[in-house]
């Protein structure tokens, strides 16, 4: 087995905590992603899996073994660097030979080993290019071939991405999942991008402030935030001030202006009367004649393309509506009235 | 309409003048040495190789061109060593001390020769040692000399290195030891080469410390030109000093070709 188990794992540079507490279990041949923004601890806690960095507090274990004192040579992971880390001095061919000779490989079976490493990340032909003569793509194919060839227990990628262009990384964001998907590797994907954590991953974890602060399927992670911040770093919410009415089973009546709405319950116990956030993503806030459901005010139109994005004043509080730009739906202008409603099992409430 | 030079005319007139006055003492001594009348004058009367045949033949230089050249190969192999180990130790470990440890293994560049050739002169007669006019205590001094240009060099190779390929080659399975044998010293090595010769181009001229250094039989080429020229006025140091010229050519052209090569590796 080579899932991974962190344990109450914490880092302190001094004063400075970067991973403070962070338990995860990533599961056998599972994708799992550290989403979160810059200096939240994603690099820190991929390190200590790597063995880069020693834990100051926890465990880590891989399958059934304590790697935790491990060094990085015996854990027996591939590691994915930001800036790929081609060794300059070597060609392609010796790169992604590197780690068999340590393992003492005879010529035959490296020969045959990096031939078909190179089939796989399809840089046949690549095999005497030095790394200044690779573009930004094919130096991260090389060093995923130079890994993937050592056949790692865990793939671990830190921000494989952000050098590339637009263009480049949709395309090996679709290219490194079905690659992933095919050799069934356990992998561990650290990035601030929300799109590629989404697209590509199984699971995924968001951090903040140097905690995991929810794991889930990224239909999840989307759906049903846990906390504020969760929303609004994974694409954009309406965060409404209301008052906690009453809970209904599944439901929370909320006084939102002097209207109530209802909305999804949260786990934790709220108690009436105290203070709530209510939370919609644009794309859920229906947009409907005057009458139906809260009347607002059209604050400003902006046409996108493919969607149009109304703001929207509700009770002296903005609301941001997003609709897909289709023929057969009107067109509202500045300065009308209209009803604004949503589906209760589309929005949440959040204690702050 | 013509196109502006994208250098200023005052620049290329600075760079001449000065690529002169740096030609000019290497035509002088090449001149000198050449020369075919009886002293060392300027213009020469005459060329000839006759002082360049008194260099090849006298037991003096001869001698002390071997030494100059034995004591740089010795103190220039335990520079290189020393050195690219105090750079390695400088640009990784962290703290304070390190900080002070780096301005004092700098010290003897600021240092007056003179300065650091009395105290060690001083050092090796008081302390009874053996090290007083031996080659071992010569040696030390100019692997003191030397040894902050190793360091410079491996230096400036280190800091711009990306600590990242260790890392890489560690977790493909290398020790610590393999990772920067394979990866770091490879990388690093023209660096490693050019300090090493320029190290030998420092010892090989060294005049300051060798002055206290050295003794009669343990005469470097630099103190065999002075003392020559003190007591004759013989042109056999200026062709000593061609033969000298000739080394340290060689060894730029080394040195160029190597930095070159860091460059194509993109260090
Ligand atoms: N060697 C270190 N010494 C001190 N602080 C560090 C060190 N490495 C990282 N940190 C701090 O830990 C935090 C997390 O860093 P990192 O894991 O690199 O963040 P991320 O990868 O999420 O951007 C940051 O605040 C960073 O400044
Ligand atoms: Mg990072």
């Amino acid at each position: 087995m080579s899932d991974i188990h962190l344990k109450n794992l914490v880092k302190s540079y001094g004063e400075n905590i970067a991973v403070a507490g962070i338990d995860l279990h990533i599961r056998q041949g599972e994708f799992f992603s550290l989403l979160g923004p810059s200096g939240c601890g994603k690099s820190t806690t991929l390190r200590m899996i790597a063995g880069f960095i020693r834990p100051t507090v926890g465990q880590i274990l891989i399958g059934s073994d304590d790697v935790t004192r491990l060094p990085p040579e015996k854990r027996d992971i591939g590691i994915v660097f930001q800036n790929y880390a081609i060794f300059p001095h070597m060609n392609v061919a010796d790169n992604i030979a590197f780690g068999l000779k340590l393992r003492k490989k005879s010529h035959e079976d490296i020969d045959r080993a990096v031939a078909f490493a190179l089939r796989q990340v399809g840089l046949v032909g690549y095999e005497n290019r030095y790394q200044r003569q690779l573009s930004g793509g094919e130096q991260q194919r090389v060093a995923l071939a130079r890994v993937l060839v050592t056949e790692p227990r865990i793939l671990l990628l830190d921000e494989p991405l952000s050098a590339l262009d637009k263009a480049l990384r949709e395309e090996m964001k679709y290219w490194i999942k079905d690659l992933q998907k095919s050799l069934g590797i356990t992998t561990v994907y650290v990035t601030h991008d929300q799109d590629e954590a989404l697209t590509m991953s199984d699971r995924v974890g968001v951090m903040q402030k140097a905690r995991v602060e929810q794991v889930g399927t990224p239909q999840e992670i989307y759906e049903r935030p846990k906390t504020l911040f969760v929303t609004t770093f994974i694409g954009q919410s309406n965060v409404i001030d209301v008052t906690v009415r009453g809970r209904q089973g599944e439901r929370l009546s909320v006084d939102f202006g002097d209207s109530t709405v209802l909305t999804r319950a949260p786990v934790a116990e709220v108690s009436v009367g105290s203070a709530a956030k209510l939370v919609i993503r644009p794309e859920n806030v229906i947009i409907g004649a005057a009458g139906a459901g809260l009347s607002a005010t059209v604050v400003s139109e902006t046409y996108q393309g493919a969607l149009v994005r109304y703001r929207l004043s509700v009770a002296g509080q903005e609301i941001v509506a997003e609709r897909q730009n289709q023929a057969h739906l009107a067109r509202f202008s500045p300065g009308e009235v209209v009803g604004v409603s949503w589906d209760p099992d589309r929005s949440e409430a959040l204690v702050a | 309409m013509r196109d502006e030079s994208p250098i200023p005319l005052i620049f290329k007139a600075i760079s001449v003048i000065t690529l002169a006055m740096l030609a000019i003492p290497v035509v002088i001594v090449v001149l000198a040495g050449l020369n075919a009348g009886d002293y060392l004058t300027f213009p020469p009367q005459g060329l000839s190789l006759r002082w360049v045949i008194s260099f090849l033949t006298s037991p003096t230089f001869l001698s002390a061109y071997g030494i100059s050249f034995l004591v740089a190969a010795i103190s220039t192999v335990i520079s290189t060593v020393i050195g690219a180990m105090a750079a390695l130790f400088l640009t990784r470990a962290g703290g304070r001390v390190v900080a002070v440890l780096r301005a004092f293994f700098m010290m003897p560049i600021v240092l007056p020769g003179v300065v650091l050739g009395l105290a060690l002169y001083v050092f090796y007669v008081s302390s009874g040692i053996g090290l007083a006019r031996s080659l071992a205590g010569l040696v030390i001094g100019h692997v003191i000399v030397t040894c902050p240009f190793v360091i410079a060099t491996v230096t400036a190779a280190l800091v711009g290195f990306d600590r990242s390929l260790e890392e890489a080659a560690r977790s493909l399975g290398a020790s610590p030891f393999a990772a920067f044998r394979l990866v770091t010293l490879k990388i690093i090595s023209p660096a490693i080469s050019a300090g090493t010769i320029f190290a030998f181009i420092i010892s090989f001229g060294q005049f300051e410390v060798t002055l206290f250094l050295s003794t009669p039989n343990l005469q470097t080429l630099p103190m065999a030109m002075y003392v020559a020229l003190r007591y004759s006025f013989e042109p056999t140091a200026a062709a000593a000093g061609i033969f000298a010229i000739v080394l340290v050519v060689i060894s730029m052209v080394a040195t160029s070709r190597l930095v070159n090569l860091k460059r194509i590796f993109g260090g």
